[in-house]
């Protein structure tokens, strides 16, 4: 079990920078997830924990230690690849044996692993088979018993999930919480996901273009986001953002009208910063923070475009305005498509951000 | 559905018809030939007359010793050296790949004459590079062309020049659809590049080579321009002389056309013995 601590890393292909000076640090036994849209560097950092790829700048230390230069077979880490990544001419057993066996560990020792990870996985029955003649969820159990075997300090996995169907996602999910549990090693998960980043992680790294934009406990971020991005990002469906401009401010908060919302205006306290009058600035609320009308801070009008009714949920598409709005719970049950009625905007459930996306708190 | 096919039937008629005059025909014709005594006008059936004499016939046994020869020892030889070779063109240091990859190719478009003429000038007892540069390491020159053992080992030097970069390339697309997570899988579980060679890239790679090896073992069987140009019809005294060879003086040089058949058919017989009994021994387990 190890400590993982990323210090300015940068990554470059040539020329191109795809991680700029990433701070993270990561507890023993921790599970860290990092998520973020396609292309944003997590498989790039996660490779360069493992040792597959170079680090152009700064560290990173698996239990204290500088790993830079440590060959990636050494540094105490095993990795579960999106594409399983199994030899395909051995059989299940053989997979997650060979690495020990090219080692010459003892063949007890060898056979204890093995057949323990083939426990905590439930695999015992498919030993014989070889990975062709395996489904998906399978393959991706035997590819975590291969990294279960090399007791390693920490795991990584770089999107294990995204080649399986729904169902089975939700079913592995619960199965590498429980992994976690079960081992208590440091584990580090990428995916572009954000309800496995929500429901693994006990904290959560938003990349965004090779940028850490933050680092936290799920609800923190959810609760809590620092910018716009994190805002969007997390949550679903996503946070509704809604155009407003500063009208007024005294020295606990601003009133904020919608621009695109019959020019409705909501008091909202701030402690931090204060906008300057007729600044452009957006308001972010959650689907699930729209109230019945005369509940909130500030009523809108609204008219449903198309309502989704799901039973325990009910989503509602308003188009009001040139604003497509999702609203969830109260403020959607019993709505029909085609509906005009009013919803209520809470102030402490709002979140303020300027022009260029960040907070305003 | 039915009148698709017969409509695919009747577009695929001239190619049928030519397939059945040009192949089928002669493939039935010969093997009626072989049980034919051709010495005689008219020919007449008489299946002990070829097939007889093959079995007794020194000249068959020798062609016969000295195809398995090659077979045996260039087969292996050059399916090994077209492995390492596949191995450096694929490494991701090699510069220039493009040119290294023409230069393994070019030896199959090379005219087999132009070859052969340039092999026997470079092998020449006394103004060939070849034995230039042994005397320049000290040993003595060789006789290659006088001598049984040097003949046929300048042939399969000559087979394996030629054909290696070919088989090489073929053996480099089966690398390269090898994913390169397995490798790094392997990496992570401490596997030494060495080790994984053997026990991941050599195993997947099974497939490919036994498709080389089945090609060449075909190929070697009918060798027959590299006896023919460079030792010069098989010799010394037929000593390179190959069941291709065997089955040319016969149907082309005597005119006994039964007897060459028959060869002939011997040929392709072992050619198919042996391909089954390696793709039988490389079956896939289970
Ligand atoms: N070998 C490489 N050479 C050049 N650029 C690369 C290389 N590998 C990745 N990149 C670039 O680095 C950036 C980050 O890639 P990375 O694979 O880490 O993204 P990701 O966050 O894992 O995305 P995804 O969710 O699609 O897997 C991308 O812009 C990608 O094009
Ligand atoms: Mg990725």
């Amino acid at each position: 079990m190890a400590a993982v601590t990323l210090t300015n890393v940068v990554k470059r292909f040539g020329v191109f920078e795809v991680v700029h000076g990433a701070n993270i640090d990561i507890a023993d036994g921790e599970f860290v997830v990092f998520v973020g849209p396609s292309g944003c560097g997590k498989s790039t950092l996660l490779r360069m924990i493992a040792g597959l790829e170079d680090i152009s700048g700064g560290d990173i230390a698996i239990g204290g230690k500088v790993m830079n230069d440590v060959e990636a077979a050494d540094r105490g880490i095993a990795m579960v690849f999106q594409s399983y990544a199994l030899y395909p001419h051995m059989t299940v057993e053989q997979n997650l044996s060979f690495g020990l066996r090219m080692n010459g560990n003892p063949k007890a020792d060898t056979e204890r692993r093995v057949k323990r990870a083939a426990e905590i996985l439930r695999i015992d029955e498919l030993m014989q088979r070889r990975p062709k003649q395996l489904s998906g969820g399978q393959r991706q159990r035997v590819a975590i018993g291969r990294a279960i075997v090399r007791e390693p300090q920490v795991f990584l996995f770089d999107e294990p999930l995204s080649n399986l169907d729904a169902e089975l996602r939700v079913q592995m999910r619960v199965e590498i919480s429980r992994l976690h549990k079960e081992l208590g090693v440091t584990m580090i998960y990428v995916t572009h996901d954000q309800t496995e980043a929500m429901t693994l992680a006990d904290r959560i790294v938003v990349l965004k273009a090779g940028n850490v934009e933050q680092i936290g406990a799920p609800l923190d971020l959810y609760d809590d986001p620092a910018n716009r991005f994190v805002a969007g990002f997390i949550g679903s469906p996503k946070m509704n953002f809604l155009g407003a401009k500063v009208v007024d401010t005294s020295n606990s908060a601003a009133i904020i009208e919608l621009v695109n919302h019959g020019g409705a205006r909501l008091h909202k306290p701030l402690r931090e910063a204060f906008p300057a009058i007729g600044a452009e600035v957006v308001l972010g609320v959650r689907p699930e923070h729209f109230f019945v009308a005369g509940q909130g801070d500030c009523d809108i009008p609204v008219k449903a475009d198309v309502a989704e009714h799901l039973g325990s949920v009910s989503y509602v598409y308003a188009n009001a305005g040139p604003e497509e709005l999702i609203l969830e719970r109260e403020a959607s049950r019993q709505r029909a498509s085609g509906d005009h009625f009013t919803v209520s905007i809470k102030a402490e459930r709002s979140l303020l951000f300027d022009k260029a996306g960040a907070r305003i708190r | 559905m039915r009148t698709q096919n017969a409509t695919a039937y009747r577009f695929l008629t001239p190619y049928l018809l030519i397939f059945a005059v040009f192949w089928i025909w002669p493939i039935i014709s010969s093997f009626l030939i072989s049980f034919q005594a051709t010495r005689t006008v008219p020919w007449r059936f008489a299946p002990a007359f070829n097939w007889g004499r093959l079995i007794g016939d020194p000249a068959f046994y020798n062609a016969l010793k000295n195809t398995l020869l090659i077979l045996v020892i260039q087969v292996p030889v050059m399916i090994a050296l077209a492995i390492v070779m596949a191995v450096l063109l694929n490494s991701p240091l090699l510069k220039a790949r493009g040119l290294y990859r023409f230069a393994f190719f070019a030896p199959v478009v090379v005219g087999e004459v132009a070859y052969s003429a340039v092999f026997r000038l470079m092998f020449s007892l006394d103004f060939g590079i070849i034995n230039k540069l042994l005397n320049s390491v000290g040993i003595p020159k060789i006789d290659w062309f006088s001598n049984v053992t040097p003949a046929m080992a300048l042939i399969m030097i000559a087979v394996t020049w030629r054909w290696a970069g070919y088989n090489a390339i073929i053996i480099l697309a089966g690398l390269q659809s090898i994913p390169e997570d397995v490798y790094e899988a392997a990496t992570l579980d401490r596997v030494s590049k060495v080790k994984q060679f053997f026990h991941i890239t050599l195993p997947l790679l099974k497939p490919v080579i036994v498709f080389c090896a089945v090609l060449s073992i075909i190929g070697t069987m009918q060798l027959f321009t590299e006896p023919f140009l460079i030792t010069e019809r098989g010799g010394p005294g037929g000593g390179t002389e190959t069941l291709g060879l065997l089955l040319y003086r016969q149907g082309f040089r005597s005119l006994n056309f039964g007897y060459a058949s028959a060869v002939a058919y011997t040929m392709a017989g072992l050619a198919i013995a042996i391909t089954l009994v390696q793709l039988w021994l490389m079956r896939e387990p289970k």
